[in-house]
């Protein structure tokens, strides 16, 4: 019973679903979504606990694969190209679509480190001025730099919550990715801290495509253009934010909207 | 209603909480007492361990003044410096030469108790300083077993009386013996040394630590990182869990039936024991390492694989670097405990009596805990005491090597 709202101006998605199925053994974690990820928008996944969100989100860059159980059916691709074709190469597919985690998870490195890693990796700088300039320039758009300048070489884990995450969210934008997955990335923080990330998440849209799963609907609301409500493994309903909140053509994303549950 | 107590202020409740707390206290003492018994048990041992392994760095000596004016043994600092120097100083007579000197000053009793390769530690100093033949010279050299029990006041009545004669003239003393730990076994307590032992020992841990460490450690990483959890693994994990269990002389017989039958040549080798030890520390490193990798948190690993890291570069860049300190544990363990192992290599040939030390991984050595066994062995009181001092010196070699493990394991430790 997916719904799909046809309201939406045609504009180009970055990522499309078609028909996704994840199984985890021969249980159905997220049965046929079907969705398409616009560029220059916020897209929130929505819906109560253990209604696949997260699952569906893995799927996108392909996280699931480290569950041996999982499998995906169905086709996502990624600027036309099925990313789980046997044509795309995994750790090309992840530098192109970053991911921040729910919980804060910088590696036990110095900050300068945790930066350049992955530039590091992808040998995507010469030398050392030019990954200097990486990561001054990927803690500035974190919003982190006027923070840490001074602290590079001091280690990540030492930064507090929020500042951790915003140092993940840096990580992420350090290799230049073209679409950034954030899986509940301030449920961990404080109000403050959220606050941070919800501005952050403000001014890197446009020059990403973000999608952001999220418990809080006031966050929903706040940071995104576009909301898609999960529920049970399906997609409910799926349209611009301020009409799921506002005139949700669906019972049920009405009753989770308003508190009935979730 | 006024009259309700809550649940928790009832005299029953509070009669529980005051046992709960006697139960806190018993269980605090118990354990104390735990530890104060074990401190005990480890001091009365060092403590034993020092006071009779004091003497075992030490051995009687006699004091033999030699002329080498009138010796007529000539030797030039060119001669001294090429390798068959002690062969030519043997062929000119030092031993004669050492023997009348000794006749001559102590009388012809002392001089038939002097140590049978006292002559060496002359042509030692010689071989060093040639200059000494052009004067005359007074060594401390070893007395023979007999002489050194009669100075203990122990074995025949005649020693004892010549014993006493020669202390009281100041020519016979116990004194500290820098070279025990220079020389290898000998027959005589006297001209004992640990050095043979204490290379065999480091050529076999250095072959133990370079088979078994790298190859606990990747099997280690293949089974958690890449290893599918099927049948096959958990038969594979049983196996190498009770490989750890396994008594060490079932290693030692492997080794006996499966190397020497491939190397017959390498009997008591380095290389050999090396290997076998090797089959028996292998498992304790497996088990640790897959322990300290799987408490490295999945959340780093996931955050490299999202930035595009592969799965070797995940490995070697976060997850290793991270488990290492456990690893390190790990082998500490291992080794020390290859270290203090005499079963196994007795199957292997590496009890004989070596002279010399090994001069490579193929030369036949014996390692310290089988020199402890073979000197206890010895009804010398000597050797007792020699014992002694070997078991102080594989203690303190233990306590290097855990000392170095430590220091590694503190250097790579890392708070997530």
């Amino acid at each position: 019973m997916t719904v799909v709202h046809d309201n939406l101006e045609k504009t180009e998605a970055k990522m499309s679903a078609n028909a996704v199925s994840v199984f985890y053994g021969d249980k159905k974690a997220i049965d046929e979504v079907s969705i398409d990820i616009p560029t220059e928008y916020v897209t929130a996944f929505i819906g109560p606990s253990g209604c696949g969100k997260s699952t569906f989100l893995r799927t996108l860059n392909r996280m699931n694969d480290t569950i041996p159980s999982a499998r995906v059916e169905g086709c996502i691709e990624l600027d036309g190209e099925d990313i789980y074709s046997s044509g795309m190469d995994v750790v090309q597919l992840r530098a192109r679509v970053g991911m921040v985690f729910q919980k804060p998870n910088p590696f036990p490195k110095s900050i300068y480190d945790n930066i350049a890693y992955g530039p590091k990796i992808h040998g995507l700088a010469e030398g050392k001025d030019e990954l200097d300039a990486i990561v001054e320039k990927s803690l500035k758009r974190a919003g982190l730099w006027e923070e840490v300048k001074d602290r590079l070489l001091d280690s990540g884990t030492a930064l507090s919550g929020g500042q951790q995450q915003r140092l993940c969210i840096a990580r992420a934008i350090a290799v230049d990715p073209e679409v950034i997955l954030m899986d509940e990335p301030c449920s961990a923080l404080d109000p403050i801290a959220t606050a941070k990330i919800e501005e952050l998440i403000a001014e890197l849209n446009g020059r990403y495509a973000i999608v952001i799963v999220t418990h809080s609907m006031q966050q929903a609301a706040r940071v995104s253009q576009r909301t898609a409500f999960f529920h049970l493994g399906k997609m409910v309903e799926y349209g611009r934010t301020s009409d799921i909140f506002t005139n949700p053509h669906e019972q049920r994303t009405q009753d989770y909207i308003t508190g009935r549950y979730g | 209603m006024s009259e309700r107590i809550a649940p928790t202020r009832t005299p029953e409740f509070e009669a529980r909480l005051k046992k709960r707390y006697a139960s806190e206290k018993r269980f605090r003492a118990l354990g104390l007492g735990a530890i104060v018994f074990s401190i005990a048990v480890l001091v009365f041992l060092l403590g034993t361990m020092t006071f009779n392994g004091i003497g075992g760095f030490q051995r009687v000596e006699m004091k033999v003044p030699i002329d080498f004016t009138q010796a007529g043994i000539a030797a030039s600092p060119d001669t001294m410096a090429q390798p068959g120097a002690l062969a030519s100083l043997e062929a000119q007579g030092l031993r004669d030469v050492l023997q009348y000197f000794a006749a001559e000053e102590l009388g012809e009793d002392a001089a038939d108790e002097l140590g049978a390769q006292a002559w060496r530690d002359v042509a030692a100093a010689v071989i060093a300083d040639p200059a000494l033949l052009q004067r005359s010279e007074s060594f401390w050299l070893p007395a023979s077993a007999d002489l050194a029990s009669g100075y203990e006041g122990e074995g025949s009545s005649d020693m004892q009386a010549l014993a006493i004669g020669l202390y009281e003239d100041g020519r016979l003393a116990k004194n500290f013996d820098p070279g025990f730990l220079g020389r290898s076994d000998a027959t005589n307590p006297q001209q004992a040394g640990i050095w043979g032992a204490l290379k065999g020992s480091l050529l076999t841990m250095v072959v133990t630590l370079l088979l078994a460490f790298p190859i606990g450690v990747l099997a280690a990483l293949y089974l958690e990182e890449y290893a599918p959890k099927n049948r096959w693994t958990d038969l594979i994990e049983l196996s190498i869990n009770n490989l750890a269990a396994v008594p060490s002389i079932i290693f030692g017989l492997l080794g006996l039936a499966v190397f020497l039958t491939l190397f017959p040549n390498l009997r008591s080798a380095p290389l050999i024991g090396g290997m076998t030890l090797a089959l028996m520390t292998m498992p304790v490193i497996v088990i640790a390492g897959r322990n300290a990798i799987k408490a490295v948190p999945p959340s780093i690993r996931d955050g490299a694989l999202a930035i595009g890291a592969s799965p070797v570069q995940v490995v070697f860049h976060h997850v290793l670097p991270l488990a290492l300190p456990g690893i390190l544990t790990g082998t500490i363990i291992g080794m020390a405990r290859a270290l203090g192992e005499t079963a196994p290599l007795l199957m292997i040939g590496m009890r004989a009596f070596v002279a010399t030390p090994p001069d490579g991984f193929t030369s036949p050595a014996t390692v310290l805990p089988m020199q402890i066994f073979l000197w206890s062995d010895e009804i010398d009181r000597g050797f007792v005491e020699r014992t002694s001092a070997a078991i102080i010196v594989l203690l303190l070699f233990l306590l290097v090597m855990n000392g170095l493990a430590i220091y590694l394991r503190n250097k790579f430790e890392k708070t997530w």
